[in-house]
């Protein structure tokens, strides 16, 4: 008996440590849970003044802001993953698909999986709150699309890595988003981190969308600049996504992956 | 008409200082069934892989309808095809889902009438209804030919097509690939390591032996050749 627990403890032990990604699963929720929630708190602690009530719609607008990077990531991903995981790309492949075409639908189909997943949580937050996100007025389309490209950029990076590295890297589509979240200061300000992080959350275009999204809840106002730094930053990292995933298609033809993808 | 169906120069393989295919070089005319045949590893798929640009090949060149692969690609995958029984279609979805997503990607015109005929003569019109994922491997090997057809490919690619199939599907499904054929003067290229199968169908056979052309030419020139009158003895005499 002692025998077959082992076995059964040591396949465990290759698969769950056999990769990096995977070793990265293990330790990144409770790493990631503790950084967040102590932003989190210093942040409300030492801002007392806030009403309960614009507490609170910051933080549903946050999140409803922020599913829609996560959404928009994972409906990119998972939709390219579901040809992987059918054994699909060889067919997929062998048509007069180019391969611009297949980023440009799996952009659209993001948008499609994001407007439906949203909605309900919307009408419910409305609903139930009295939560209003439409206070936002137009500046929601704004800040609804650059998470969304944001979104879709890490979307274009997962999905390269997993048609070049494999399915090891299946668990970054669901880890990213949380790792990138304590950086990203949805739920408190960017001075709430400590100075040398701050430094390198500022290339996050979360960041500046999230300041942008309190900015105008609190104080009804926007920067310019900021507008400026959130479109040059995220036409940057979409821009470079969709040349990475390109680049890996073509290194997968080079090494024959096409072939031997798939569950 | 072009003259050649597929025209390979040099082709080579390399993966991490392995070489999988080397120097090969074919010449093959306009309409016709070309069978291609090794052993485990002998490098067939990679070869048939390079052939539909799935694998870029590390030298050599690919002609296909006397156009180079390279430079007009989407040109000539219009015109091609392929079924492997083991490459699948996506499982969730229904048959009708699959072959009409296809349909689209090959701009098939009245893609739904294309299927309808298509589907009657392969017997699965009953199946275009169901869950993909749900079908028998007979059932799947029938409805990927039809999705391999959808486009009445100038060059149909077949890897192993009667692969765990019964008999009475595999002879189906090989009369049909023939009168497909005789009906389109498509060329059709054929790996399977059911001998018969190729012997049965191919007027000119393609033997790969380590990567390497070991014979290119006309079956009945490979029998006396070997003297012998089937590909199995060949086969078998090449093990000793």
């Amino acid at each position: 008996m002692i025998n077959r627990i082992l076995a059964l403890l040591i396949r465990y032990k290759n698969i769950s440590f056999g990769s990096f990604p995977r070793l990265l699963s293990i330790f990144y929720w409770p790493t990631v849970q503790i950084l967040f929630w102590g932003y989190f708190t210093n942040f409300f602690m030492s801002n007392g003044s806030f009403g309960i009530w614009s507490a609170l719609n910051i933080i549903l607008s946050a999140v409803v802001l922020w599913d829609v990077l996560f959404r928009g990531q994972l409906g990119l991903t998972m939709s390219f993953f579901e040809e992987l995981w059918s054994r699909n790309l060889p067919n997929l492949f062998i048509t007069p698909l180019k391969d611009i075409e297949m980023v440009y639908g799996l952009i659209l189909i993001s948008l499609v999986r994001t407007l439906i997943g949203i909605t309900p949580a919307v009408f419910f937050a409305n609903y139930f709150f009295y939560f209003h996100l439409f206070e936002l007025g137009l500046y929601l389309i704004f800040l609804f699309l650059n998470l969304i490209i944001f979104g879709w950029s890490i979307g274009f990076i997962v999905s390269g890595l997993v048609l070049r590295y494999g399915q090891a890297f299946e668990e970054l589509a669901w880890a990213i988003i949380f790792i990138i979240l304590p950086f990203s200061c949805v739920y408190y300000p960017l001075d709430s981190l400590p100075n040398i992080v701050q430094n390198i959350a500022l290339f996050l275009p979360t960041v500046h969308i999230f300041e942008t999204m309190r900015l105008i809840l609190i104080e009804n106002e926007i920067i310019l600049h900021n507008v400026f730094i959130i479109i040059f930053l995220n036409l940057f990292y979409l821009i470079l996504s969709i040349l990475f995933f390109l680049k890996m298609i073509c290194i997968a033809r080079k090494r024959g992956l096409l072939f031997n993808q798939g569950e | 008409m072009p003259k050649t169906s597929i025209r390979t120069k040099n082709l080579s393989k390399t993966y991490d200082n392995q070489t999988v295919v080397s120097n090969v070089s074919i010449n093959l005319p306009y309409g016709g069934i070309f069978g291609v045949l090794g052993k485990n590893g002998a490098g067939k798929t990679t070869f048939l892989a390079m052939l539909m640009g799935l694998i870029t090949p590390s030298e050599g060149e690919i002609f296909i309808f006397d156009k180079s692969l390279k430079f007009h690609k989407y040109e000539i995958l219009k015109n091609i095809n392929f079924q492997s029984p083991y490459i699948d279609l996506p499982k969730k979805i229904t048959v009708m889902q699959n072959l009409i997503f296809y349909a689209r990607l090959y701009d098939v015109i009245d893609r739904k009438k294309k299927i309808l005929k298509l589907s009657e003569d392969l017997f699965i019109t009953d199946l275009l209804d169901n869950i993909y994922g749900t079908l028998s491997s007979g059932q799947k090997t029938r409805v990927n030919l039809c999705k391999a057809l959808l486009n009445d490919p100038k060059l149909l690619l077949l890897d192993e097509p009667t692969a765990s199939l019964d008999v009475s599907t595999s002879e189906f499904i090989r009369k049909y690939i023939k009168s497909f054929q005789k009906k389109n003067n498509s060329t059709i290229l054929i790996t399977s390591h059911n001998l018969e199968e190729i012997e049965k169908m191919c007027s000119h056979i393609i033997f790969l032996d380590k990567g390497k052309i070991k014979f290119d030419g006309k079956k009945n020139e490979l029998f006396k050749q070997n003297k012998s009158s089937s590909l199995k003895d060949i086969f078998l005499k090449d093990d000793k």
